[in-house]
């Protein structure tokens, strides 16, 4: 449906999007995930028209997109200040679009009311955008993108000035109503949490490249960079020097079929269990997240582990406990090396690499 | 006892806050007595005396000097000339403003830089240069003239002491004040409104059409009243470049005392002026309320 071939951009010498490529599938949602300023807006800016790129190919069903002006790109997009005009009613912001085309008046009357229905405004069609609240005017502003059928949705940010409330339902809202018309979008967000509830597949971008892309479950469960596994969700990152198949994680020897030299070695708070044989360490503060208990502890070489238990686990303040990894991602030079699971501690045996 | 404390300390700020807004009230009061005195005093107080006056004849209330402006063809024929060179030159001076302020809206660097710096340059130069520079650069064997005949060209007309000549004075003279109003309204235009009416497939006449302009009526307006009024005011401009008939109402008013010595008939020319210049003043009294109110 969309394939972006090494997308490049760059501003006064700066890159801002390096190498960028990936495609997108009819009627999925995929997120550009990243930190602030990583090139994900510029990149859906490209996607649409609004910048130009410096170097690569934008295709939309095949069809050669990379020099065509926005104006005339099957794209629609949904800015992060929704961007609404203020003079015109939302019946009049949402029908812009159709008007543009040239419609008769009364398809565009037809097809406004329908789409204001869609997203639940149709009773709001006379008022003007100041007197809408963020949400609504956040579904005004998808809906004007809707009304003109495009082949590929582009949000940026769409809900980011949001109270995390609404922003939530928003999102609820948005799936539901891409998966009913089978849109196929792209949606940039820095929010991880919001990425991966909403995307089918993600694309991780850091420094302006693709980091990798992947759906939300195989991005955390197997990040293939230490920034992507560090973006996203919660890692205790531990790095150590490896030395004739052994490693020393927070006191306790592990052992690790990997060559010698520098390692990254990072678990996630989930992936952490008591174990009579792990490093000791006592627990400072325990914060009850409702369905689970998020643990924080300082080990005997002065680090903190983050563990996450079930709730009925929590253990007293103070209290000092011995944990191993179920898991460890291994990382050189921010690549992946290898992926353990349940590493033993040196006088075991049965480590895998 | 508890609340017998909130309610003590409920009390005492709002005591000191009464009394100091009182004396905060007194100190603005006492800061604006003074313009507003001076604005009475030689402002106010001597337009009502002149007003009154334009409706006395030898003690007794009349019309008749009224009549007698709106029955003069002359006369007629100045006030239409001056309000026609205040809407054209005006509307002229806007539109070309407008541009200005849409490329520097959306543009940016050295180029933008030097415009910018270009179109505010007149502020700074006194009506008077500007005529006697257009009297040398357009008048008969001005410099404009010479360079035409270089290139063969011997026809040139001269636009001085005809209509263009002042209107070409006071488009130049009135560039930079829209440019100013216009670009502090079109700073107010998101890039993304913009971006987003590129994105459904406007093209830039559309975009100008009903984007841009909707969001930049009420600067315009505030824009045209201020040049309009400027303009129909205005003496030295049409004084050295204007056609000696018709004349604009500032040079006839002058003329009508200095020269035909009937200050009674001068009062009633200014107050024709100033009830024109008070309806486009309301006017634009009341958008930029508007726009005060819609800012809030």
């Amino acid at each position: 449906m969309l394939e972006i071939g090494a997308i490049t951009k760059t501003y006064q010498g700066t890159p801002a999007v390096r190498d960028a490529s990936f495609s997108v599938a009819r009627g999925e949602l995929v997120c550009l995930l990243g930190p602030s300023g990583c090139g994900k807006s510029t990149l859906l800016r490209i996607i649409s028209g609004l910048t130009a790129c410096d170097s690569g190919k934008i295709s939309i069903e095949g069809v050669d997109m990379t020099t065509t002006q926005a104006n005339r790109r099957p794209t629609a997009m949904v800015f992060q200040s929704h961007a609404l005009w203020s003079h015109m009613t939302v019946a009049q912001n949402v029908g812009f679009g159709l008007r543009v085309r040239g419609l008769p008046k009364a398809e565009i009357a037809a097809k406004t009311a329908a789409v204001l229905d869609l997203v639940g405004l149709a009773a709001f069609a006379k008022r003007l955008p100041a007197e809408l609240s963020g949400g609504q005017a956040q579904r005004v502003a998808l809906a004007r993108c809707l009304v003109v059928e495009p082949k590929v949705l582009l949000m940026d940010e769409p809900f980011s000035a949001l109270d995390a409330h609404l922003r939530k339902g928003l999102r609820e809202e948005l799936k539901a109503l891409q998966g009913r018309l089978d849109l196929t979008t792209i949606f940039v967000t820095h929010d991880q949490e919001e990425a991966m509830e909403l995307a089918d597949r993600i694309v991780v971008m850091q420094g302006g490249r693709v980091e990798q892309v992947g759906p939300p479950g195989a991005l955390y469960q197997n990040p293939s960079t230490l920034g992507v596994a560090q973006f996203i969700g919660a890692m205790n990152t531990c790095t150590t020097n490896l030395r004739h198949g052994a490693v020393d994680w927070y006191g306790v020897t592990l052992r690790m079929h990997l060559p010698d030299g520098e390692v990254a070695l990072l678990c996630r708070p989930e992936d952490l269990h008591p174990d009579a044989k792990g490093t000791a360490a006592r627990v400072t503060r325990v914060i009850d997240l409702g369905p689970v208990t998020k643990v924080t502890l300082i080990t005997g070489t002065g680090d903190l582990l983050t563990w996450t238990c079930p709730r009925d686990q929590a253990p007293d303040l103070g209290r000092v406990l011995t944990l191993l990894p179920r898991r460890l991602h291994a990382f050189r030079s921010g690549a992946l090396m290898g992926l353990m699971e349940a590493p033993l501690p040196a006088q075991a045996q049965g480590a895998t690499a | 006892m508890p609340d017998l404390g909130t309610t003590s300390g409920g009390i005492a700020p709002r005591h000191t806050q009464r009394t100091g807004l009182g004396l905060q009230a007194l100190a603005g009061l006492a800061l604006v007595a003074l313009p507003v005195g001076l604005l009475v005093t030689l402002i106010l107080w001597p337009t009502v005396r002149m007003v009154t006056a334009t409706f006395l004849i030898d003690g007794t209330l009349s019309s008749d000097r009224y009549f007698a402006f709106f029955n003069d063809a002359y006369t007629m024929a100045n006030l239409r000339y001056t309000l026609e060179m205040g809407l054209v030159s005006a509307v002229t001076a806007l539109a070309i403003s407008f541009g200005i302020a849409l490329y520097l809206r959306f543009s940016a660097g050295r180029i933008a830089t030097m415009i910018h710096g270009l179109s505010l340059f007149p502020l700074f130069v006194p009506s008077i240069i500007i005529s006697y520079a257009l009297v040398r650069f357009l008048g008969p064997n001005g410099l404009f003239q010479l360079m035409l005949e270089q290139v063969g060209f011997t026809h040139y007309r001269t636009p001085y002491l005809t209509p263009v000549g002042p209107f070409l004075a006071f488009v130049w003279e009135n560039i930079p004040l829209p440019v100013l109003v216009l670009s502090a309204g079109l700073s107010q235009v998101s890039d993304h409104a913009v971006e987003a009416a590129r994105d459904l497939g406007a093209k830039a006449p559309r975009i100008l059409w009903e984007i841009l302009l909707p969001q930049m009526r009420r600067s315009l307006l505030i824009a045209f009243a201020l040049i309009f009024m400027g303009i129909i005011g205005a003496f030295t401009v049409p004084y050295m470049l204007g056609p000696p008939a018709p004349e604009m109402m500032s040079v006839f008013m002058q003329r009508t005392l200095g020269n035909l010595h009937d200050p009674e008939a001068a009062q009633v020319q200014a107050v024709v002026l100033m009830v024109i210049s008070s309806i486009v003043g309301g006017f634009y009294i009341a958008t930029m309320v508007k726009s005060s109110e819609a800012a809030r």
